[in-house]
């Protein structure tokens, strides 16, 4: 093989690419043929032909700092990560089957509660949550579906299964990369596709426009469409922007919108109040509405849970659905895919320790240096402790910040999450990636072709986070039948 | 289309020409010294005159000679009205508002604001800053061109076109000031001997010495310039041909109220100036009047269209992070 794989190392974890040093999987093939036709020189090429596309596009995210807001451009590793369409097409059933069973579940919990009356999951679990708004009780969002936009984080373990490690239902980001990863690799690599069989995912724009039409409440002519966003300064406003731009809607931020007397939502423009049909938003429920929610919000709108309560503009995703987005109810997900939908989960979970729950705690406390433990309502990797990295001072601390308040923290035990040849400085090295693919549920339930693929570009570390130093790939689903 | 859009897309333009203008002033000025000896009342310090910047000037540099003027002017990003921090600015008010515009246009703006970026220290070498300046006027036509290729003349481009003749007549009359202290009784004999050559400068820096000798035809001459530059209705860097293509715009635009009657005032006031008949004192006073005709016509642009601003935008930024 030719030096670029220098020292590759396959033995900590599963590799996604390779069977060991020098055998590429089967569904690789193609690729490190390629890649062994290159040296290191044209690979040094290929790398800054990416960072020129990713300045040049401008495709950046936020980072904040003392210093001020820094905007970063977005870490790209231009190795692309490789499923077989074979094993991802039962990925996409098991994800459309999960989110399928959590809009059942958030339905029932902001209805009869039966999944609860039946004993299925403790009330207090739903009572504490955080993100249980009792505003939405009663509340018939369309298609019966709360969460319209998902985002699930697969990661693949030691024993080569894909296992699900969390839904983000609230405002889930980074769908943009995925697409803006493709539109480089195209650029970087033009020969290597036109060669290999690999499933398109440009149509997720449309695909969401579809979707967000779908929830319209009236469902004649065609509706004004939204993005709602907290604005320039927010970490994800590339993405808010680009998607807007993709579909054709309207990019507005809270002071654009408002309510009116009959409790209809309005944007103010050139030609006076134009009504707005469906918001797609990007603003956390706490912020959403200052006369319902946080008072002190601005970039909120106020009246606007009137007008959603009313049934005369739809959110996307609907105020409430975060109650199922809480790693504590994540651990009773499979029970609702046989509660609800009477099948099997075909996506496991990841063994789950509830502090909450006084043997599952005494369990963790035992082995907190082994274990990896997350507040049960963060996002963005923060506030999390990964026994297996953390110094014995560090675990001790952590200790009493459980005992604290347990209710609001879980454990799993550290996966050995799967590696992808990753270019580092000029050679390739294992890194471990997640995998995030992005779900739609309106009228129809779509699935995107993959996703996003995160990689923690520090050796051996397991924080994929892009605020965290973390990276992305493009991820291609490749089809090997009509080779 | 959004207030906020409108109003962003306004600025976009106003920043983009100043930009562009400002590069060219600095092009065209450096031209002209090279040409004249030294002595003659028109140096380095004119340039901070003509953009009415000598308050801001004197607070961080003493000395008014090119290597000060020119990073004032060009590069510095305390001073809000050089040409990186119009850039800059340009560049955050497309970013909000990419969806409006072709792919490219971002894209474009992007990439002169990194190209700028990068070639900071440059512009201290006479040699650099004329490649620097060069690029800076390409990628603003680029710009202007791709617009003009690819965007629907909609709402959108047409506050663009406001913005961008609202900025220009503004620089035009600022030139024009100066260039009239060119008439002044008081001038030396040695800018006498220049004089002509002082008036193909101004011509140049509104990019307007070719389209004079068409058609003027004459020997260029001081009264015939200003006439020219204030009155001509096919050049379109002359104030009465920028009037022409904001009463346009607005025309176009929803909800006009008055102010199609507001720049129908204005161009009266603009034909009726004779430079002819005209004593530099009250060619000064007349362009004077002209630039606070044209913040006020600004302010109503604002007040019809754009959105009232009530919240302090440090408490907008701290909860857009927090999101």
């Amino acid at each position: 093989m030719s030096s670029i794989w220098e020292n590759y190392n396959t033995e900590n974890a599963y590799d996604e690419l390779m069977h060991s040093e020098f055998q590429p999987r089967a569904v690789s093939y193609n690729l490190c043929q390629y890649l062994n036709t290159l040296n290191k020189e044209d690979i040094d090429k290929r790398k800054t032909a990416a960072e020129l596309a990713i300045m040049e596009m401008g495709i950046t995210f936020t980072v904040y700092s003392d210093e001020g807001n820094i905007d970063r451009a977005w870490p790209f590793d231009i190795i692309p990560r490789i499923i077989d369409a074979k094993e991802w097409h039962i990925i996409e059933r098991g994800l459309k089957q999960r989110l399928s069973a959590l809009n059942y579940f958030i339905s029932d919990v902001y209805d009869k509660q039966s999944f609860i009356k039946e004993g299925l999951i403790p009330d207090d679990i739903i009572n504490s949550s955080k993100n249980f708004r009792k505003e939405c009780i009663g509340m018939k969002p369309r298609h019966n579906v709360w969460a319209n936009i998902c985002g699930t984080d697969l990661v693949r373990d030691r024993d080569g299964m894909m296992y699900v490690l969390e839904d983000n239902l609230r405002v889930p980001s980074g769908v943009s990369y995925m697409l803006e990863n493709r539109v480089i690799t195209k650029r970087v690599f033009p020969e290597l596709l036109q060669d290999i069989n690999i499933l398109p995912i440009d149509d997720y724009p449309t695909q969401l426009l579809e979707m967000l039409s779908s929830i319209a409440p009236n469902q004649n002519g065609r509706p004004q469409i939204a993005v709602l966003t907290p604005g320039i300064y927010n970490s994800a406003y590339f993405e808010h922007a680009y998607l807007a731009q993709q579909m054709g809607a309207q990019l507005v931020e809270g002071c654009d919108l408002m309510v009116d007397d009959d409790d209809c939502v309005y944007m103010r423009t050139i030609e006076g109040p134009e009504k707005v049909d469906v918001i797609y938003r990007r603003i956390d429920d706490d912020f959403l509405d200052p006369e319902v929610f946080r008072k002190d919000s601005v970039l909120g709108v106020p009246g606007l849970m009137r007008a959603w309560q009313a049934g005369n503009v739809a959110l996307a995703n609907a105020p409430g659905a975060g109650v199922a987005d809480d790693k504590v109810v994540y651990a009773y997900v499979p029970e609702m895919i046989r509660y609800y939908l009477n099948e099997e989960p075909i996506l496991p979970n990841v063994e789950t320790y509830l502090c909450s729950h006084n043997e599952h705690l005494d369990y963790v406390l035992a082995h907190l240096a082994e274990l990896v433990v997350k507040p049960a309502n963060e996002s963005g990797g923060y506030g999390m402790l990964v026994g297996p990295h953390s110094t014995a001072k560090e675990v001790e601390a952590f200790r009493k910040v459980i005992l604290k308040n347990p209710r609001n923290y879980i454990a799993q035990p550290t996966l050995a999450i799967s590696t992808s040849p990753t270019l580092c400085k000029d050679i390739l090295e294992p890194r471990h990636i997640d995998l995030r693919p992005f779900i739609l549920q309106g009228e129809k339930t779509f699935v995107t072709a993959g996703g996003l693929t995160r990689v923690a570009l520090k050796k051996g570390s397991l924080v994929v986070n892009s605020s965290q130093g973390g990276g992305s790939k493009d991820t291609w689903i490749i089809n090997r039948e009509n080779d | 289309m959004l207030s906020r859009s409108a109003e962003r897309l306004y600025w976009l333009a106003r920043y983009l020409e100043r930009t562009e203008n400002l590069a060219r002033l600095v092009s065209v000025h450096m031209n002209l010294l090279m040409d004249l000896p030294k002595g003659v009342e028109m140096g380095w310090q004119q340039l901070i005159h003509i953009n009415g910047c000598q308050e801001a000037f004197h607070e961080h540099y003493k000395l008014a000679q090119e290597r000060n003027v020119t990073r004032f002017l060009l590069t510095d990003p305390g001073h809000r009205n050089s040409l990186f921090s119009c850039l800059s600015l340009a560049r955050e008010n497309i970013r909000t508002t990419r969806e409006l515009l072709p792919d490219e246009a971002w894209e474009q703006v992007n990439e002169l604001y990194l190209y700028t970026k990068k070639h900071l220290d440059s512009v201290s070498s006479r040699r650099m800053r004329v490649l620097f300046l060069n690029e800076i006027l390409e990628g603003c036509q680029r710009f202007t061109g791709l617009l003009s290729g690819y965007m629907s003349h909609d709402h959108p481009y047409h506050f663009i076109l406001l913005g961008r003749n609202i900025e220009r007549a503004d620089m035009t009359s600022r030139i024009l000031d100066l260039s009239s202290l060119l008439l002044s009784e008081s001038r030396s004999n040695e800018m006498r001997q220049y004089e002509s050559l002082l008036w193909m400068n101004v011509l140049q820096s509104l990019n307007a010495l070719l389209m004079y000798r068409r058609h003027v035809r004459s020997r260029i001459k001081g009264d015939d310039v200003l006439n020219y530059l204030i009155l001509d209705s096919a050049l379109p860097r002359s104030i009465n041909c920028c009037l022409y293509e904001m009463a346009d715009a607005i025309g176009k635009l929803p909800n006009h109220d008055k102010l199609p009657e507001d720049v129908a005032d204005l161009k009266d006031f603009v034909l009726s100036i004779d430079t002819r008949q005209t004593t530099q004192l009250q060619l000064r006073n007349i362009l004077d009047q002209l630039q606070t005709k044209l913040a006020f016509l600004h302010e109503r642009i604002a007040n019809n269209w754009f959105l009232a601003h009530s919240v302090d935008d440090a408490v907008i930024q701290q909860e857009q992070k927090a999101n």
